[in-house]
């Protein structure tokens, strides 16, 4: 994509919508007008925002707010439901995700998905990172080795496993094998990692070096995540976007949505007060 | 309101019986597991337990000494026994005959043959020892028969009515008069002899004192009163002088081939049986030189001969076609040799079995078929020199060098089993080689029964092979479809259809393949081969057409229901190979694929072939298969799939990588289960196949399972028969093989969940 990718600007998000303040971050991604309807139900309702490279973008919202559904847009995970359809634009790079001659398989490898319950293959810990590598045709030993280092590095599980890379992917902790799918996934090198809920399944010190992780991995990545949990947004993002009722109430700076909310919703929700 | 017990020790009232019931299920769980393994241990050690005689080893007791009165110059020249092994008889040299007891010796009957005055005799011969009938050759050149006769009768036990007393009265009979015939017009003695008689006549061959062979031949008739018989001679022949010394002859009880033993290590053949014309149809070095023969005997059907030698050695031959169907006396196998030289042989009366003597006092009893030493004894004493079989096999009679008698009772019940003649090529009587066979019964006595379970073994293997072949694609194919890609509700149709086969009595599927299926394949065998082969090359078509097809088209059907198109492809597909079917025949195949395949190829050909059962038992076992499988790859967690999707791998890719993989302990499962319903399934085979026991791959044959086998054959078995032992071991070997198979499968199925189970 030659087009050069545009700074965010402020946008207008309808009534609801408060306006982004100028800044100097990259647009990875931009959503125009996104309608998703799970048969008749419509479950996004024209959803537009841009999502900052190499910055951590937090959704938040009550549940059934479509925060994991919008997520699952981005690598049309939801072409997987039969009954979904998708109205409006996803550009990456200028590129709308949703035309007709992008390859689904090719658009997942850039964008990496790491999934509320940790799902290895039960296969060894080398073949799990391994996998994504294999499927697209790569099979020198060489290769993998490295690149499996490079990832289980990344993802801050090298130590732990590097003596039993052939153990099954299983036999890790739930913390450790939620780690190796991050792995997995960023050995493919992926442009941009979507975390549904990568912590809602694990134990506060996991969850701890999961977010630490999320914080280290953002200079490389452009990382959306979706949280339940007000305080690792807080923590780990810088961009935080709430969403209610398959609307987007509001994005912006983490620090301006939590500490200076435009909206009375998500101040509501922020404090407690519904969720 | 009701109080809710606070006590945290108390086990009474409610909590008691929640504690309670919860120890019953407990209890009832244990007792239903150690239930069902209780139950497979018994019928393993029930199966175990009736067929377990067939290997315990021949039992003969020792040889124990009878005081029957010994003969004053005389010699004994036959002993034998009558069926209920009490009274034995000898019979000397001139004619003085003793029936004794066995139990003790003493003689309950003292006759004496009547020779003619003052003509002594000069040999001796028995007939076959079923028939009885026995010859004096005279010195004046002819000969007496005669028969010991065993009347039994029942009469009631004076003291206990419901009891009967069995007496038995032995006694000589003369079916041909006591007229000596001539056999010999010269009037020479006759110094050898060997005779066999039936209702339709009696043939005698002799060595005469001049060593002249002549074969005689006596037709007898009985007045209408059937008092009186008058006997005449057929024919007389002298046979073509032999080589060296006459040692023995030996007559062939249907009259038909005659063996002489001469020169000490040679046996001559002639076929008599045109009395008119006998011809001598080769004569056979049986023995390599320095080596002499020195006993000979036919076993029981008059097919085999066992010869002794001096060396010990004791060799089966018989007569083999070969590829000229020309008879040729042929060297079959060699039994454990004894110490000395062999002194007698003599034959079982009713099977292949026989005892041997050497001069050392060691007394073998032999298997032929199964090549297998029995028991070894000795007399005890000095070497025996004559000896004889009660009829059924469970007595031995013998008298020493120094004229003693001594008998043992045998136990030898299924002499006929070994491992190599259950398991291995056995080279039976009048076959061409050794062969696998299974053949339990026949229409004469002489049969010798072959009992090869390989076979049916294999047999059982080939059914379950052909099953699988079709079964396994079909379902496992199936499986993933349905699970992976069918849309949901067309899989809610499908799924439990094809369940519903599984119920489907297996006797209807026999029915319709055999009476149906079999007819239709052998008058369409080019369509259904066609058929079969064209199918999948339609599916792979169909598929290409169909993403060829505008888009709006495939839209219009939804994902999942691709499937239902290939209904009508199917039936287009059969119809069309069907219909081609004869064309094709008539092109390439001269009008008739069958006979083509057994005349051209030289394959033989079963109209109840194996493809037959293959489609039809392939049929059964595709529910149990397809539904295990189906279950497996359906209980793939999504989240395992959702992570390899957006790993960027294509549904391919996932399918291979993930989702079989992850399902493959269930899949395998699922074919061994499939295949073990096969190897146990008997309705289908029992109709469907032609049930020969035949030992080939071929398609176009059919086979006899372990368990059509036991089907077909326990009605007519008698109990206690090596025969019917036979069966339950049939029934242990099936047991034993589906033990193992899902044994197997089961440690194998958990090593893949250990190592690919998921979450």
């Amino acid at each position: 994509m030659t087009e050069a990718s545009p700074k965010i600007h402020a946008i207008k998000l309808g009534d609801l919508g408060r306006t982004q303040t100028e800044d100097t971050d990259e647009v990875a991604i931009r959503v125009e007008n996104l309608d998703l309807y799970y048969g008749d139900a419509k479950a996004l309702k024209s959803v537009s925002m841009n999502l900052p490279k190499n910055r951590v973008t937090a959704f938040i919202g009550p549940s059934g707010c479509g925060k994991s559904t919008l997520l699952r847009c981005f690598n049309r995970m939801n072409d997987l439901v039969d009954i979904c359809r998708v109205d409006g634009k996803i550009l990456m790079e200028g590129k709308n995700i949703y035309d007709r001659d992008v390859n689904v398989a090719l658009l997942r490898r850039r964008v990496g998905m790491v999934f509320q319950k940790p799902n290895p293959f039960p296969k060894s810990i080398f073949e799990n990172v391994a996998y994504g590598l294999r499927i697209m045709g790569v099979n020198s030993r060489d290769t993998l080795d490295d690149a499996v280092e490079k990832a289980l590095r990344g993802a801050a599980l090298w130590n732990e496993v590097k003596d039993r890379l052939d153990q099954n992917g299983l036999s890790l902790s739930g913390g450790q094998q939620q780690r190796l799918v991050i792995a997995r996934a960023i050995a493919l090198e992926p442009d941009v990692l979507l975390l549904d809920e990568p912590a809602s399944a694990l134990d506060p010190i996991s969850t701890a070096k999961i977010e630490e992780l999320v914080n280290e991995m953002k200079d490389r990545y452009t990382i959306i995540i979706v949280t339940h949990n007000m305080q690792q947004a807080a923590r780990v993002s810088d961009y935080t976007a709430f969403m209610y009722m398959g609307e987007l109430v509001e994005i912006g700076r983490t620090n301006d949505v939590f500490l200076k909310p435009t909206v009375k919703q998500t101040e509501d929700y922020i404090t407690g007060r519904f969720g | 309101m009701e109080k809710i017990e606070s006590s945290i020790t108390s086990a009474g009232g409610f909590t008691g019986r929640r504690m309670a019931k919860d120890r019953l299920f407990k209890y009832v769980m244990i007792f239903g597991g150690l239930s069902v393994i209780i139950a497979i241990s018994t019928i393993f050690f029930y199966l175990a337990g009736v067929v377990s005689p067939l290997f315990m080893p021949s039992h003969m007791d020792e040889l124990k000494p009878l005081a029957v009165p010994s003969l004053a110059n005389q010699s004994t020249v036959h002993l034998a026994m009558e069926e209920q092994v009490e009274i034995g008889v000898r019979i000397a040299d001139q004619g003085d005959v003793t029936f004794f007891s066995l139990l003790d010796g003493k003689p309950s009957l003292q006759e004496q043959v009547p020779l003619p005055e003052s003509v002594r005799a000069t040999s001796f011969a028995a007939g076959d020892l079923r028939k009885r009938a026995m010859a004096f050759g005279l010195a004046d050149g002819r000969l007496l028969l005669l028969k010991d006769d065993y009347k039994v009768t029942f009469t009631q036990d004076p003291k206990d009515p419901t009891k009967d007393i069995r007496s038995i009265a032995p006694g000589l009979v003369y079916p041909l008069g006591t007229d000596a015939l001539v056999v010999d017009d010269a009037g020479q003695p006759l110094k050898r002899l060997a005779i066999q008689h039936d209702e339709e006549g009696t043939t005698a061959v002799a060595q005469t004192g001049d060593d002249r062979l002549l074969l005689a031949y006596f037709t007898s008739e009985s007045d209408f009163a059937g008092e009186s018989v008058t006997t005449e001679r057929a024919a007389v022949h002298e046979l073509p002088r032999l080589k060296g010394e006459i040692d023995q002859i030996l007559l062939e009880v249907k009259q038909r081939d005659l063996y002489v033993v001469h020169g000490g290590r040679f046996v001559s053949h002639f076929d008599v049986q045109n009395k008119d014309e006998p011809s001598l149809k080769q004569t056979v070095a049986v023995v390599p030189e320095g080596e002499r023969v020195t006993a000979a005997a036919l076993l029981s059907g008059g097919f085999s001969l066992v010869l002794g030698t001096d060396k010990g050695h004791l060799v089966q031959w018989f007569q083999v076609r070969d590829a000229n169907n020309k008879n040729t006396l042929t060297r079959i196998r060699e039994f454990k040799p004894m110490d000395g030289p062999i002194a007698l042989v003599a034959p079982e009366h009713a099977r292949k079995g026989f005892v041997a003597a050497d001069d050392k006092g060691g007394v073998n009893l032999y298997y032929a078929t199964s090549e297998r030493l029995l028991v070894e004894r000795a007399t005890g004493a000095a070497p025996a020199r004559l000896a004889a079989f009660a009829p059924r096999a469970n007595a031995v009679l013998l008298e020493t060098t120094q004229g003693e008698i001594r008998s043992a009772h045998i136990e030898n019940e299924y002499p006929e089993i070994s491992f190599g003649s259950l398991w291995g090529k056995v080279w039976y009587e009048s076959y061409e080689q050794p062969d696998y066979i299974w053949q339990s019964a026949a229409a004469n006595s002489d049969f010798e029964p072959k009992f090869s379970v390989a076979p049916l073994t294999f047999g059982t293997l080939k059914a379950a092979f052909y099953a699988m072949m079709v079964a396994v694609p079909l379902a496992v194919l199936g499986a993933i479809f349905a699970a992976y890609f069918m849309s949901p509700k067309m899989r809610s149709v499908v799924k439990p259809s094809i369940e519903i086969m599984e119920a489907l009595p297996t006797v209807i599927l026999g029915f319709l393949a055999g009476l149906w299926l079999a007819p239709f394949v052998d008058n369409n065998l080019a369509g259904t081969l066609l058929a079969i082969f064209l199918l999948p090359f339609s599916f792979v078509i169909t598929a290409w057409v169909w993403h060829r097809l505008p888009g709006q088209l495939i839209k219009n059907l939804g994902p999942g229901w691709e499937a239902a198109l290939l209904v009508p492809v199917i039936i287009l597909v059969i119809w069309g190979a069907v219909s081609l079917g004869h064309p094709v025949e008539a092109a390439f195949f001269n009008g008739d694929m069958p006979r083509w395949v057994s005349n051209e190829l030289g394959w033989s050909y079963e109209q109840r072939n194996s493809l037959v059962v293959g489609i039809a038992m392939g049929f059964a076992a595709i529910p149990i298969i397809f539904s295990i499988a189906e279950d497996a790859i359906f209980s793939v967690p999504r989240h395992l799939t959702s992570g390899s999707l957006a790993l960027g791998a294509t549904t391919w890719q996932t399918l291979f990588n993930v989702v079989l993989l992850t399902a493959s302990p269930g899949i395998f499962s699922a074919i061994m289960v499939g295949f073990g319903r096969a190897i146990g399934e008997t309705m289908i085979v029992l109709m469907a196949t032609g049930n020969t026991a035949v030992m080939d791959m071929s398609i176009f044959t059919g086979f006899r399972t372990l368990s059509a086998n036991i089907g077909v054959e326990m009605p007519e078995a008698a109990v206690g028969s090596t025969h019917y032992l036979l069966l339950f071991f049939s029934a242990l070997v099936l047991f034993i093989f589906t033990f193992f198979i899902n044994t197997l499968a089961e440690l194998v199925r958990q090593r893949l969940r250990e190592k690919y189970s998921s979450l």
